[in-house]
């Protein structure tokens, strides 16, 4: 039987190996080489890339972390309370309606979906426009080509993310032990922090999870929106293998963006043992 | 004038169904005093845990008033009224240890953690679960588990404790055993105590006073000896122990609560009348326990002076180890059971079917209710 187990996984196992493991080792290999012409790769091998990533690149690299880590964080905190909200409907027809709501947007291409926020924030777009005739601004604000932009495409884009899975857990959760903590004399703001949370703590930290690492690789949302000022290190490794590029270069943040990536998940697989061994 | 630990005036509750309204609990008005365990027994859906939601404050009543030691409930949320709740499912943090559990009421009243960590100690003694404060309640048996939520509740000091079929989901070994332990543990901490429950025979052995409800209604309230040998209704009589219902007819009330009633077969007795009974002539049902039927073989003058005594036959004999149970047929299509103790062999088998008998019991064994 172990052995049929191991004959079923075969066909993803050697997928796995000719289309993740063998591409990563090469570029693993590629960061550590030189720049040949036309960005192409060629020996000797040399460390330069990886002192530029954490060198002039770094400033790149901790606002793709910044960001990232406060769309999470905006994502929680209006995703929260929604799932909460959905997941606690009586009928089970709304409850069905409004997730459907939540994953509506996934309908509509996710370009599209990016570049309608760029005629809302424009100088004269959609949100200025509307500022301005209300005569609550004189002038229009700049949105456009900031990392605020960039922040709010990338809530917009990845809140579902945190819903789905915060929804899972509220659902499963037993409306009892609200009753219980009440009952122990804990007000409504107790109950949420000691009891409520930590309940439904497997569906934050998933739904983190799922924020966070496509926000720190994402590239179509601050191409789109950030400008100069809202580069992230998704755009960085994009320009490194168009045109005139530096495939080392690209490959060096890659490995880089990757560890970033292992490293939260890591805290992501930490946070919840402890949770479930405590 | 008296203060009760609970006192529930005309409180009525309803929620909404599918658009309609469901009233869930329809004018209860009780007063539950200091010290007593109190048994709320009805069948499922008859709105007795909703009662006891609306006193814990989980609910709200759409009218109607709630007092806890004289204290009026309106407005006051769960959190701040002195009872706490056992759940039926004993609702014990699954994230927490045992020791946290306890810990847990105590800390939302400030209580140092030190303090609270002694207290939740002791606790545990008092159930008689010392020692597993460490561990998480799935590591638990269900008894065990029982034994924390009540810990957890009792550590608090409740003015009055309610309890939520607390029992119900143990085996029933364990629910015996753990009944004498909840009566022995009330009598020692002194605490009020309602107690929700769809087991007669639990509410009997354990409660002081009993109160029946169906379909949201607070049908009477009494000792279990008041509620079992009295009962005020139809329902009651039928859904506590096992009764015997004789359709009859009332022909005249007699003073000190007996009246004379006829049976089909035109045979006048003397019964005993329910303190609720409303008929003062007209059909009504006349109650009677198996136990409380004697039998002799007919003939033989073992009903003595006032009892009453009626010819019958016997249909089917059962024996059921401790009691033989007998059915016997006193009119064309009224049959009687009938459990007589097993204290002697010979009793067992003393008659056969078929047999003409005469069956005997005093008027104060029988209850007349409204038809």
């Amino acid at each position: 039987m172990r052995q049929n187990g191991f004959l079923l996984a075969l066909p993803t196992i050697a997928w796995l190996v000719v289309f993740f493991v063998l591409p990563l080792v090469i570029v693993l290999v590629v960061s550590f080489m030189s720049r040949g012409r036309g960005g192409v790769a060629e020996l000797p091998f040399t460390p330069a890339h990886y002192e530029r990533a954490f060198g002039i690149f770094s400033i790149i690299l901790w606002r793709s972390i910044g960001l990232a880590g406060l769309t999470t964080v905006v994502c929680l905190v209006v995703g929260y309370p929604l799932a909460f909200f959905i997941s606690t409907r009586r009928r089970r027809l709304v409850q069905q309606i409004a997730l459907f709501l939540v994953i509506l947007p996934f309908w509509t291409n996710f370009l599209i979906r990016t570049y309608a926020w760029r005629i809302l924030l424009g100088e004269q777009g959609t949100i200025n426009g509307l500022l301005l005739s209300l005569g609550m601004i004189d002038e229009p604000l700049t949105m456009l080509n900031t990392q605020f932009a960039v922040l709010v495409g990338l809530v917009y884009g990845f809140l579902p993310f945190m819903v789905l899975p915060i929804y899972a857990s509220v659902e499963r959760f037993n409306f009892r032990y609200v009753d219980a903590a009440n009952d122990l004399g804990a007000n409504d703001v107790r109950t949420f922090m000691r009891v409520v949370l930590p309940l439904t703590l497997p569906g934050v930290l998933a739904g983190c999870a799922l924020v966070f690492i496509p926000s720190v690789g994402a590239f179509v949302t601050p191409d789109l929106l950030g400008g100069t000022k809202g580069l992230m290190i998704g755009n960085l490794i994009n320009n490194q293998f168009g045109g005139s590029g530096n495939m080392p270069l690209g490959s060096a943040l890659s490995i880089v963006m990757m560890a970033v990536v292992m490293l939260s998940l890591l805290v992501y697989v930490f946070a919840n043992r402890r949770d479930a061994g405590a | 004038m008296t203060t009760f630990d609970v006192e529930l005036k005309d409180i009525v509750k309803e929620f909404e169904s599918g658009g309609g309204r469901v009233r869930a609990v329809d004018h209860v008005s009780v007063q539950i005093e200091d010290g007593e365990f109190f048994a709320l027994l009805g069948p499922s859906g008859c709105g007795k845990t909703t009662t006891l939601r609306l006193i814990a404050g989980f609910e709200q009543p759409t009218a109607g008033r709630i007092l806890i030691r004289g204290r009026a409930m309106e407005g006051i949320p769960a959190y701040h009224r002195p009872v706490n709740t056992v759940f039926q499912d004993y609702a014990l943090f699954p994230h927490l240890t045992v020791e946290q559990n306890i810990m847990f009421g105590l800390q939302m009243e400030g209580v140092h953690k030190r303090e609270a960590r002694k207290l939740a100690a002791e606790a545990l003694e008092k159930v008689r679960l010392p020692g597993v404060g460490r561990r998480k309640p799935h590591q638990l048996s269900g008894g065990q588990q029982q034994r924390v939520a009540l810990a957890r509740a009792l550590v608090k000091q409740p003015a009055v404790l309610l309890l939520d079929e607390p029992l119900g989901a143990l085996d029933l070994k364990l629910r015996k055993n753990m009944q004498f332990e909840l009566k022995a543990l009330q009598r020692d901490v002194g605490i009020t105590f309602i107690y929700v429950t769809h087991d007669q025979e639990e509410a009997i052995t354990m409660a002081d006073r009993i109160a029946v409800m169906n379909d949201g209604v607070m049908l009477q309230v009494g000792t279990p000896k008041e509620i079992y040998e009295r009962p005020g209704t139809h329902f009651i009589a039928d859904f506590i122990g096992e009764t015997n219902f004789i359709p009859a007819t009332l022909k005249s009330r007699e003073p000190m609560g007996f009246g004379q009633v006829e049976l089909l077969d035109g045979t006048h007795i003397c019964a005993a009348l329910s303190n609720t009974l409303a008929a003062t002539r007209g059909p009504v049902t006349v109650a009677i326990r198996p136990e409380r039927i004697g039998i002799a073989a007919k003939g033989t003058a073992q009903a003595a002076g006032e009892e009453t005594a009626l010819d019958a036959i016997l249909v089917d004999s059962q024996y059921i180890g401790t009691d033989t149970r007998y059915t016997l047929r006193i009119a064309d299509s009224v049959d009687l059971v009938a459990r007589v103790q097993n204290v002697d062999d010979r009793k067992a088998d003393a008659f056969a079917i078929g047999q003409s008998v005469t069956l005997y019991w005093h008027p104060s064994s029988t209850t007349v209710l409204d038809h």
